[in-house]
């Protein structure tokens, strides 16, 4: 389907918001959702980019995506202007389920934040009190400290050291579950494989629900080529694009 | 005019010339939540082997200018779930079905083609002597014209279904493979599977896939196929499937013009999930266009 560039704005260095506006089914939208974009003219790139959406808004008719500039396609994204057309497939994958009236946290890192942010919203929405811990390599990288604390509690750290808390998102998790290893009904994630892992190992002993979001390259995104798939606690790999992107924390092999 | 979209072949009746290739297409199931597979010639699913396989450690696609590459690595449930879950939920669209089969030894081959024959829900065999992605078997067999004429003659055997051999572009003669397979009894080709390549990271210092190569696909390796659909065109009586980079009906008929007698549609699906129905209804268009009444009267007139 085609979507039209309603906006667009560099958040922070190399991470771009981009507002998509046109006929898509925006209410059939769960957070951790992904749509895969068409790049270029339909030469060169022979696949298409799949990029989480951000937030939804269907009176508005508007979906919001965030993505950094890794490579050409990125780069082809970040470089349209506002009123061009977008090809997209979506939305794509399963996403997080949002609960009820529970104690949750949310722990994102680098560009792997914005996929949690249309999840935070509807948490606060149905009552949960939310802790959210952000985590960026840089004080330059940092994006949306503000727009999250509309929601939660937020704790930010970067590894520079420049903003918030110097160190690991996990350090500070850490030291609370010590205070309290009940303090958290639901454990949320998005990012680094290495940060993910690290949560994975913190709360796996406890009785905490949620789930966790994973990244891979993809070609098909719709389940189709067995590009982009994941080693799960039982004999059989899944595909992040179908059965993911958003797993449950007990259920993959990080 | 409307023109005959239907093409016979090697025993099967197509009512048109475009299918997706094997690998690129699951079983079907994710793309008919996008179209009715009845539009199609024919499905080829994904490579059935004997067990389930995982396949390699990802990454294992990424793109380059033009194509993009694979290491796979044959994933795939096993023939015995492929038989049980996909094969009869295929039944339901009125297309062949073309199960590609790929092995380590001969025995498996002949395993699994025997039981994809004996379940009576397929209608030919595609046997894959191609992959570049694995440890044994796959391109192995496809690449001494010796070895394959001892594969093919101890799969003829046991397979009662039209025989395709889907022929690898990594040989130093595809026109000595192709005969081979003819003279062993094959009753259609397949060509061009991918051509192997790699991409290296040049910040990490390292190849892009976690195996290191990968195989070529997308419109980069078309003019390799078609040179290769070409050459074989000219050497063997029975007929082939042009596959390799095809995105639009122009693309079909170029493969046809060089003696194919149908094609699969590959990365094209990824690109764009509805490639093939609009491929199939574009190509009905450019022959109505050009009074041109079936594909059997331009196949091979570039030869």
């Amino acid at each position: 389907m085609k979507v039209k560039i309603s906006d667009k704005k560099e958040l922070a260095s190399g991470i771009w918001q981009m507002d998509v506006s046109g006929d898509f089914p925006y209410t059939e939208v769960q957070p951790g959702q992904f749509v895969h974009i068409q790049v270029g003219d339909g030469h060169d790139h022979v696949l298409r980019r799949p990029i989480s959406i951000a937030e939804v808004n269907p009176e508005q008719s508007r979906l919001t995506i965030v993505f950094r500039i890794v490579g050409e396609g990125t780069e082809w994204l970040a470089q349209q202007s506002v009123g061009n057309v977008l090809d997209v497939i979506g939305p794509l994958g399963n996403g997080f389920k949002s609960v009820k009236n529970a104690r949750s946290l949310i722990v994102g890192g680098g560009i792997g934040i914005p996929p949690l942010y249309e999840l935070a919203k509807r948490l606060k929405v149905e009552g949960n009190k939310v802790d959210i811990f952000l985590g960026f390599r840089r004080g330059d990288e940092v994006f949306w400290k503000e727009r999250f604390a509309k929601f939660g509690n937020v704790q930010l750290y970067t590894e520079d050291g420049a903003l918030g808390t110097k160190g690991f998102v996990t350090s500070g998790i850490e030291a609370r579950l010590i205070e309290n290893p009940k303090l958290w009904d639901y454990v949320y994630a998005c990012g680094p494989r290495g940060m993910l892992k690290a949560v994975q190992e913190l709360i796996m002993d406890l009785p905490v629900g949620g789930g966790v979001s994973l990244e891979e390259r993809m070609a098909c995104g719709v389940g189709a080529c067995y590009g982009c798939t994941c080693e799960t606690t039982a004999e059989e790999s899944k595909r992040i694009c179908v059965d993911g992107p958003v797993f449950d924390w007990r259920e993959v092999k990080l | 005019m409307k023109p005959n979209m239907c093409v016979d072949f090697a025993g099967l009746k197509l009512k048109n010339p475009v299918m997706p290739a094997s690998g690129c297409f699951g079983f079907g199931r994710e793309y008919a939540n996008f179209y009715d597979l009845s539009k199609l010639g024919a499905i080829v699913v994904k490579a059935t082997t004997s067990q389930p396989r995982k396949g390699n450690p990802t990454p294992r696609v990424t793109e380059v200018r033009g194509g993009m590459l694979n290491s796979i690595g044959l994933a795939n449930p096993g023939v015995d779930r492929v038989i049980a879950d996909e094969l009869p939920w295929l039944q339901q669209f009125d297309i062949p079905v073309i199960v590609n089969v790929a092995g380590e030894t001969i025995e498996e081959y002949c395993t699994v083609v025997d039981r994809i024959c004996q379940s009576g829900l397929a209608h030919a065999i595609e046997l894959n002597v191609s992959c570049p992605n694995v440890q044994q078997g796959g391109l192995s067999f496809g690449v001494d014209p010796k070895v394959l004429g001892e594969l093919l003659e101890a799969v003829r055997r046991v397979c009662t279904l039209p025989l395709i051999v889907k022929l690898s572009p990594n040989v130093t003669d595809i026109v000595e493979i192709a005969k081979a397979a003819e003279d062993a009894g094959a009753d259609g080709l397949s060509l061009i599977n991918t051509l192997i390549g790699m991409k290296i990271d040049i910040n990490r210092r390292r190849p892009v896939l976690a195996r290191g190569s990968g195989g070529l696909s997308g419109p980069a390796i078309k003019p390799v196929a078609i040179h290769m659909v070409y050459q074989v065109a000219k050497a063997v009586k029975i007929p082939i499937l042009g596959i390799g980079g095809i995105n639009t009906a122009e693309d079909v008929i170029e493969f046809v013009m060089a003696g194919a007698a149908a094609v699969e549609v590959g990365t094209a699906n990824f690109t764009n999930p509805f490639a093939c129905p609009e491929i199939i209804a574009d190509l009905e268009k450019y022959m109505s266009k050009r009074g041109i009444k079936n594909l059997e009267e331009i196949r091979g007139c570039a030869l």
